[in-house]
């Protein structure tokens, strides 16, 4: 009876009720026809459950630290640091888009604060160029999925929290692969500015042009090596760092770029809150699902029926990347990490796939998700900064997915691309 | 027509009043979650001496945003969901299939209610929180879990009573009405999502 | 079957609460001659510390449910008599003290269903993870004045905190989840906990190197039932239901003894630095952590009953014990 709680979820899901209330009334229904009227409280008490915990706090932090950053002008910098950068380069703003989107990804740890930070200043700027405004809001989409992949991150906070994976060791093992992904996005960009002759943006900057380009997204570019070096260092855990990263921006906002007016700081903090709000409950919600997926049994069943697929890893984990791409199609990474972590993460490590490794694979599929039709949330978002329609852009970003999908082809079949650097560190074996 | 207005009156007015208080102290608990958090880092790290509170004050902090904040996205059209299916139907179809998911959400909300009560003030309340304390005139009171439980209680009650506004003004734009208040954020607090 | 008794154990399947768990299974399920079914769930996810899953068991979405002191401390704070630093001297004596019928565990038992408004019974009391020690990634540790300033990782709960302090060390609460990492990184230097919980997390990997065999505390398993589902029993399978608490707690005793063989192998392999204190440096530690019972009895509800239950009972039993060593050794 509860293994019905999949199809009828997705049914509503699709139907259009919001997935806060899906993740409930599925299984809540099932339970009350089952007679288990006692397990309905179980599921009330695990959104609550769910939410109690002190590594989450990092999603409403990362997220005011991104917002911060924002208002306060650190965005535009580090715009202007890329531009300096590869701005004289055929297709410059497009490479441009990139690379911020790489040095926004340091800052924030959401696709979605990417692509409406960076897109409603990059997107107006290349159409003004004459790029097409479907291009520019499709490579500013694209490579938003940058943001979560490079730490810090709100999904692989997540992750590590359901699974009970190391923040730290995750936030490791995202950077080579992000980095990655964003090479590959330059890659698409230079073939197709050399067929479509796209226009440069600057002329080629001197080096003391550069320098001062440098120099001024210097504080805005140390915030990562705070983060990252705190963490690694053992001044502050994964969570308190991003509560030191809303302390840095709030101080180089105020005092050292004097950008941010004290007066703003509420307004931001109400963005923040209401964001993570939904997002918390989501969390909640995705965790009250699980306790009844568990009653269920459907994660043993889900296991019995993948192994009795194939025994070999490395269909499998093709198999599970079509399976996993296909749930970002329509599902958010936050619940589709939730959902399906608990029960995809244990048959691969116990197939021998190293836990941090298999992490990676799942985010960055995901992430890469959200920018994919139909169902992409930044693609919503691309279309509401730039004013084009979802399926116009949808198109637009056929290329860039195309090798975002061969990124994580890498990524899933070359362990040491997520593995060295936390090796190196000492965060993984 | 004329009662549907009249009852949305009431919900409406208590949801222009309310949910803007509870967003200002949503503003207050995220400032001193960060705050509790840094202080924890500081005596840690600086002093050498880590607190015992400022983890389960700064959760405490979290809980209380949520369920201040969930509402006021709730009421915005903040609320995750895949619309493919409702943009795709004649409007009378959408606003039919809408009034059908606003029922489902209000029945997992009457729930929601009707065990968080029970829950709040039932034996799980009792427990004591781990670290909070209230200093009172006659010495330390030990905040009880049932303080940090109510924060996801209130999150559904006002929840709930969202939902039922938002019933009437679906029912109301089925019959025809074309002038509800809109219920969208003012511009100058566009949601970060 | 008639009756269905949900069980749930927070650790995972290598846990010592995983072995009470299985034979209580095997003998209610056999004895009752198939009347009573027996459903594990391991880890969390019914219900995720001792907070919830108790509220569970209060209510009756969850049966069967192993605490720690720590975890259920929040409503039977009294129970943290179990973490009072070296009442008890050896698994012998715990053994003794926690057999159902002695007068400790007739107290707390008496304890628990009155602070739970007859809600909940305490069934047993068994063993996870043997005893607690001083773990840390930085030096041996001797005396407690070895222990001056280091950053020890406790639970957000007054007790273990108050121990850490009279030792001189530095109390720091840090999530169970993020103890890895923090020792990886340095936000903390060490730890209490037992072995098989040490290897189980693979702390040596993060760093943590020195053991002291100091057991200050005796990791004491709680047993809780909803107590409906027992009442609601006829009396002979009420009777199985005890009697499977009687051999789960068996096995909970044995298994840590067991575990903690190659958990200990396995650390000195990795490299750790296993110090067994000497009589008098054990004194040492007993006289530096003698603040603690006066806090404990006087800041505690309850605390003053529990201990004077336990201290009591530790006495009876050291008098047999040392009556039936006589016996052998005349
Ligand atoms: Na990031
Ligand atoms: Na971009």
């Amino acid at each position: 009876m509860l293994i019905w709680f999949l199809p009828v979820f997705l049914v509503f899901l699709l139907a259009g009720l919001p997935v806060f209330f899906g993740l409930l009334f599925a299984p809540g229904i099932l339970l009350w026809l089952a007679g288990q009227e006692r397990d309905l409280v179980l599921l009330y008490r695990n959104v609550y459950n769910g939410m109690d915990s002190f590594p989450l706090m990092a999603i409403p932090f990362f997220m005011l630290a991104g917002e911060l950053m924002n208002k306060g002008g650190i965005t535009l910098r580090l715009v202007e640091f890329s531009q300096a950068l590869m701005g004289h380069f055929r297709g410059g703003l497009a490479h441009v888009n990139v690379l911020s989107s790489m040095l926004f990804a340091g800052l924030s740890g959401s696709a979605v604060a990417d692509t409406s930070a960076l897109g409603s200043m990059l997107i107006p700027a290349m159409e003004k160029q004459g790029y097409t405004r479907r291009f520019a809001a499709a490579i500013t989409a694209a490579s938003s999925v940058i943001g979560p992949i490079i730490p810090p991150s709100g999904i692989m906070i997540i992750y590590a929290y359901v699974m009970g994976e190391s923040v730290a060791a995750l936030f490791l093992a995202g950077i080579v692969p992000g980095v990655l992904v964003g090479l590959g996005l330059m890659a698409v960009v230079k073939v197709m500015a050399d067929r479509y002759d796209f226009p440069v943006a600057t002329r080629k900057q001197t080096w003391g042009e550069r320098g001062r380009a440098s120099l001024r997204a210097f504080f805005p570019l140390l915030t990562p090596v705070i983060i990252m070096g705190g963490i690694l260092l053992g001044i502050f855990t994964p969570t308190e760092a991003a509560a030191v990263a809303v302390a840095y921006a709030l101080f180089i906002g105020l005092f050292v770029m004097r950008t941010l007016k004290l007066s703003e700081i509420p307004e931001v903090l109400s963005r923040a809150a209401i964001t993570s709000a939904v997002v918390l409950l989501l969390v909640g919600a995705a965790m009250a699902f699980k306790t009844v997926v568990s009653l269920s049994h459907a994660p043993e069943m889900m296991a019995a029926f993948i192994l009795s697929l194939t025994d070999n890893p490395l269909i499998l984990l093709f198999l599970i990347n079509l399976l996993l791409f296909a749930v970002g199609m329509f599902l958010d990474a936050g619940p589709a990490i939730i959902i399906l972590g608990p029960i995809l993460g244990p048959v691969f490590v116990g197939m021998g796939v190293d836990p941090i490794h298999f992490a990676i694979i799942m985010s960055v599929n995901l992430t890469v998700g959200l920018a994919t039709p139909p169902m992409g949330l930044v693609l919503f978002v691309a279309s509401s900064v730039s004013g084009e329609k979802v399926e116009t852009i949808s198109r637009a970003i056929l290329p860039f997915l195309a090798v975002e999908i061969l990124m994580i082809f890498l990524i899933t079949y070359i362990p040491a691309i997520s593995m060295t650097v936390p090796r190196l560190t000492g965060f993984a074996d | 027509m004329g009662i549907l207005r009249a009852l949305l009156v009431p919900f409406q007015a208590f949801n222009d009043a309310v949910l803007p208080v509870g967003r200002w102290v949503a503003i207050v608990a995220v400032a001193l979650m960060v705050a509790v958090t840094l202080v924890q880092v500081f005596a840690r790290y600086v002093l050498n001496s880590a607190l015992p509170w400022p983890d389960e004050a700064a959760r405490f902090m979290m809980l209380w945003m949520t369920g201040l904040m969930a509402p006021v996205a709730y009421r915005r059209g903040g609320f995750v969901a895949i619309d493919m299916l409702p943009r795709a139907l004649p409007p009378a179809a959408a606003a039919a299939l809408s009034l059908v998911l606003l029922a489902i959400a209000g029945v997992v909300l009457a729930f929601a209610v009707r065990i968080g009560w029970a829950e709040v003030t039932g034996f799980g309340g009792q427990f004591a929180t781990a670290s909070l304390y209230l200093p009172l005139p006659d010495g330390w009171f030990r905040i009880p879990r049932s303080w940090m439980m109510a924060a996801f209680l209130l999150g559904m009650v006002l929840l709930l009573i969202v939902n039922i506004e938002l019933i009437l003004r679906a029912l109301l734009s089925l019959g025809g009405a074309r002038d509800l208040k809109p219920l969208e954020a003012p511009p100058d607090e566009i949601m970060a999502e | 079957q008639e009756y269905t008794l949900r069980a749930t154990a927070n650790s995972n399947e290598q846990d010592e609460d995983y072995d009470g768990l299985i034979v209580f299974k095997d003998y209610v399920e056999r004895a009752s001659n198939g009347q009573i079914a027996v459903e594990l769930f391991i880890g969390t996810q019914l219900c995720s510390n001792g907070a919830e899953c108790l509220q569970g068991v209060a209510d009756g979405s969850i049966d069967i449910f192993i605490a720690t002191s720590g975890g259920a401390s929040g409503i039977f704070p009294f129970i943290q008599v179990l973490d009072l630093p070296y009442l008890m001297d050896n698994d012998r004596v715990a053994e003794g003290v926690l057999e159902n019928g002695s007068p400790f565990v007739t107290t707390m038992q008496d304890m628990v269903s009155e602070t739970s408004g007859d809600q909940i019974k305490l069934m047993t009391i068994g063993n996870t993870g043997g005893w607690r020690n001083f773990a840390n990634t930085e030096r041996r540790i001797q005396t407690p004045a070895d222990l001056e300033g280091l950053k020890i990782r406790t639970v957000v709960a007054d007790l273990p905190q108050e121990l850490v302090k009279a030792m001189g060390a530095s109390p720091t609460p840090i999530p169970w989840p993020e103890l890895f990492t923090s020792f990886q990184t340095g936000v903390v230097e060490g730890t209490q906990n037992g072995i098989t919980d040490i290897m189980g997390m693979k702390f040596p990997d993060a760093g943590l190197k020195y053991i002291t065999l100091d057991g200050h505390s005796y990791m004491g398993a709680l047993w809780f039932m909803n107590a409906e589902a027992f009442r609601s029993m006829p009396e002979d399978l009420q009777q199985v239901v005890s009697d499977g608490f009687y051999q789960l707690q068996q096995a909970t005793f044995a298994s840590p003894k067991r575990k903690s063989i190659d958990a200990y192998r396995e650390f000195a392999e990795a490299g750790g630095d296993v110090y067994t204190p000497s009589a008098e440096e054990k004194q040492a530690f007993k006289d530096a952590a003698a603040p603690v019972y006066d806090w404990f009895k006087q800041n505690v509800e309850g605390g003053e009953e529990a201990y004077d239950a336990l201290t009591r009972t530790v006495e009876q039993v050291t008098h047999e014990i040392d009556t039936s060593r006589a016996q052998l050794m005349k």
